[in-house]
């Protein structure tokens, strides 16, 4: 007969323990931070450390054509237009936190390099100007490059593809100036190849641009968001990610700890005062604790953002609970099963070859859970939604993406997730019991099963 | 006297070898016994029987009236052979972590443990990380953890293993207290003198199986015909030779304080020591008692083939530190 009281007392010390580790307190309330400061804080310093560059180009103009047409694009007003269009572009599936993304993401690049042209004769060649190319007196802010554009790559002869540019540039030449001037020179030729035709560039822009818009989700109430598919892309992946955490978490903490009262001799004191399946409950029941406490908080802090961003509406609350219930599964079984490895050897070195199969087990779900999410009503993420161990990560993914599966399934994964919990701690009791007392030479699974048979 | 704890028939194997065999134990209520055994005797898997740490194969277990020690944990105090605590953990709250898990409220416990505490020489150390403790010190404290809840039955496998003789002291006298409290104790030992000082009854083991179980009382009553202890009143540089030359001595052994008087076969101990006393003035002669070592030699002696030497060697450890 299991003392409640028994379970309690061993639960409570596991549980403040671990809160009042220093490894927790950095986990759960230091991360959190590190990574607001990593999103908001990091871009704008990176940015804001970048001088402006001066970047003079040379053009080796084969058409005669292309000179007013890349002057006009390496313009500080055109470049930040068109940089602002990227990025807006990028950001228009994040619906209404759409605006403020883009924002965000304009202060986070770095400031726009300068560029000055200069037209070079058509018989100039990349290895007569090669030594202009990488002169080393160069000023610390200031690079050089050399466009190449041959005649075909503007006019068009028969059926003959159109030629493409060179752009030479020595090492130095950073990336967003690098791709600011591939970028110009590309709408340069486009708007000379539509000259050559005879066409208006500025009509051509003026058709091919329209303003950003966002995706309007209609739900079977009626009630319209204004929001994006990103989210929905991303749901699945937070939702695997939330549980990967909790569980690794969680399971692994169970281990050491199991490891480290075997090792230091406190288990048979303790056994002297608790059943093993009591003990075993325990713990369990501690680490839930820990990785519920872990749990709350970032699910808090994405409620939070969510709600900063006016986004919280696109989420089903049902989702929140899904999340604790199939998590409460996954940390049954995979809990369940590290603690048995904890029980089984006799320090932390011993355990990889037994936690290594566990881990893959935990590892690929959450690998698959943004690809299932994807592919919600794929054959593949039906299976694997009924499939224990991995059913609550594929049925999290699931239920997180944009097509939910339904009740009855959620309701089928749930059950088969409890058989596998039941299953799982069954096993471990077993194991536990025995593996508490074995010293030696660590046991393989072979040993494990015989364990359990032999209790 | 309703019994305390009982084996009866338990056999407890560990794959091929038999741990236990067929082991049958008694120890009444308000009784100290002490289990005792060479290493690898089986004692402490006996014990780890006796709490429901493991189970036995066969046989039945009784252990304050209940089928199981797990029906009465409670009501139970353990002191197991391997030492452990939570290393990060304070003193005090490992104590009052072990007596809640025994049922003892909070309030009680405290006080009790700082009492323990103090009759054991840890006044100061409730504060401190167990880490921070000396292994003897920590042993102490475990034994604290072992009786903050003042057990019925106390079982203590090789309480006094490692510890220094001040601290060997502090500990009999607390047993003692936990004796005449009334509690049922069974401790194991290497150590006879110690057996002696503490117990009400021997019980020996052998390869698993009991060799030996007797009255503490009846075994002091059992002597060694064959050596005489003799401690001169005056000790002089020529009483060796003096008691060599004792008629039916064969050889004589010990210093100034005491010597051994190895008798011939066959030689009466009353006339060698009516006769040692005419030559040498004694303060104390008297026979032998049967030593623990000749008394496991003479029980188990040609018992699976092994020599008499090789369970003399066996018993290198018991017969550590045992007075004579």
């Amino acid at each position: 007969m299991i003392s409640v009281k028994r379970v309690g007392l061993v639960a409570r010390r596991d549980f403040l323990v671990t809160v009042s580790s220093k490894g927790f307190l950095f986990g759960v309330l230091m991360m959190p931070l590190i990574l607001v400061v990593l999103i908001t804080l990091v871009p704008k310093l990176l940015a804001s450390a970048g001088a402006q560059m001066d970047v003079q180009v040379a053009l080796i103009d084969g058409s005669g054509t292309l000179a007013d047409a890349l002057h006009a694009e390496l313009d500080p007003a055109a470049l930040a237009a068109a940089r602002g269009a990227q990025t807006r572009a990028s950001t228009e599936q994040l619906g209404a936190a759409g605006q403020q993304v883009a924002g965000a993401a304009a202060a986070a690049l770095p400031a726009m390099p300068r560029f000055q042209l200069q037209v070079l004769p058509p018989d100039a060649t990349e290895a007569g100007e090669k030594s202009w190319l990488t002169d080393e007196h160069l000023g610390k802010y200031q690079r050089r490059a050399l466009v190449e554009v041959p005649a075909a790559a503007v006019e068009r002869h028969g059926d003959v593809p159109f030629a493409t540019y060179q752009l030479y540039a020595p090492r130095n030449l950073p990336q967003d100036a690098e791709s600011t001037l591939h970028g110009a020179v590309r709408r340069a030729l486009i708007a000379a190849r539509l000259r050559a035709t005879g066409v208006d560039p500025a009509i051509v822009r003026s058709a091919t641009e329209i303003a950003p818009t966002q995706t309007t989700l209609v739900s079977a109430g009626g009630a319209n968001h204004g929001g994006g598919q990103v989210l929905n892309r991303l749901l699945p992946f937070i939702m695997g990610f939330l549980m990967f955490m909790g569980v690794m978490m969680g399971g692994q903490a169970l281990m050491m700890s199991t490891v480290e009262e075997k090792s230091s001799r406190v288990v048979e004191v303790l056994l002297a005062a608790v059943a093993p399946l009591e003990m075993m409950w325990g713990k369990l029941l501690g680490q839930l604790g820990v990785t519920m406490v872990s749990m709350g908080v970032y699910v808090a802090l994405g409620v939070l953002a969510l709600l900063q961003f006016a986004m919280f509406g696109l989420i089903d609350p049902l989702l929140i609970l899904y999340l604790f219930l199939f998590f409460l599964m996954s940390y049954l079984v995979y809990g369940a099963l590290m603690l048995t490895v904890g029980a089984a050897v006799n320090q932390i070195a011993d355990a990889q070859s037994l936690n290594g199969p566990i881990i893959i087990l935990l590892v690929l779900p959450y690998i698959l859970s943004p690809i299932i999410g994807g592919q919600p009503d794929a054959p593949f993420a039906v299976i694997a939604s009924f499939v224990p161990p991995v059913n609550a990560f594929a049925m999290m993914a699931r239920l997180a993406s944009s097509s939910p599966p339904p009740v009855w399934q959620v309701l089928l994964s749930l059950a088969a997730s409890l058989v596998a919990a039941c299953a799982a701690v069954w096993f471990a009791a077993k194991v536990f019991r025995i593996g508490l007392l074995m010293h030696g030479k660590p046991p393989g699974f072979g040993t494990l099963v015989r364990w359990a048979r032999m209790s | 006297m309703d019994a305390a704890l009982a084996l009866r028939g338990v056999d407890k194997s560990f794959g091929a070898q038999r741990a236990v065999a067929g082991l049958d134990l008694v120890v009444p209520q308000g009784e100290t016994c002490g289990l005792i055994g060479p290493s690898g005797a089986g004692k402490s898997t006996t014990i780890r029987i006796l709490m429901s740490i493991l189970f036995p194969d066969a046989g039945a277990v009784e252990v304050l009236n209940q089928r199981s020690a797990l029906e009465a944990k409670d009501r139970i105090g353990y002191l197991p052979e391997e030492r452990g605590v939570y290393r990060k953990m304070r003193v005090g709250a490992f104590l009052d972590y072990l007596a809640g898990l025994k049922g003892v409220p909070p309030q009680q416990s405290q006080a009790r443990a700082r009492d323990l505490l103090s009759r054991l020489g840890l006044q100061d150390v409730e504060k401190k990380k167990c880490e921070d403790l000396s292994k003897g010190m920590l042993q102490r404290v475990q034994f604290v953890g072992c009786i903050v809840h003042q057990p019925e039955l106390l079982i203590l496998d090789e309480p006094f293993s490692g510890l220094d003789p001040v601290s060997v002291r502090l500990l009999k006298d607390v047993i003692a207290a936990e004796r005449r409290r009334g509690t049922t104790i069974l401790f194991s030992t290497h150590v006879m003198a110690q057996a002696e000082e503490l117990c009400d009854r021997i019980v020996m083991i052998h390869k698993g199986r009991k060799v030996l179980d007797e009255p503490m009382a009846k075994l002091r009553r059992q002597y060694d015909t064959s050596r005489v202890l003799f401690e001169p009143l005056a000790p002089q540089s020529g009483d060796a030779e003096a008691l060599r030359g004792t008629a039916g001595v064969a050889r004589v052994s010990g210093n100034d304080s005491e010597y051994a008087l190895h008798l011939e076969p066959g030689a009466d101990p009353v006339n060698v020591m009516r006769e040692a006393a005419g030559r040498v003035a004694p303060a104390r002669v008297e026979v032998a008692r049967l030593r623990l070592e000749d008394m496991f030699v003479g029980i188990v002696k040609g018992d699976a083939g092994e020599s008499e030497e090789a369970l003399r060697q066996h018993l290198q450890g018991l017969t550590a530190g045992e007075g004579r």
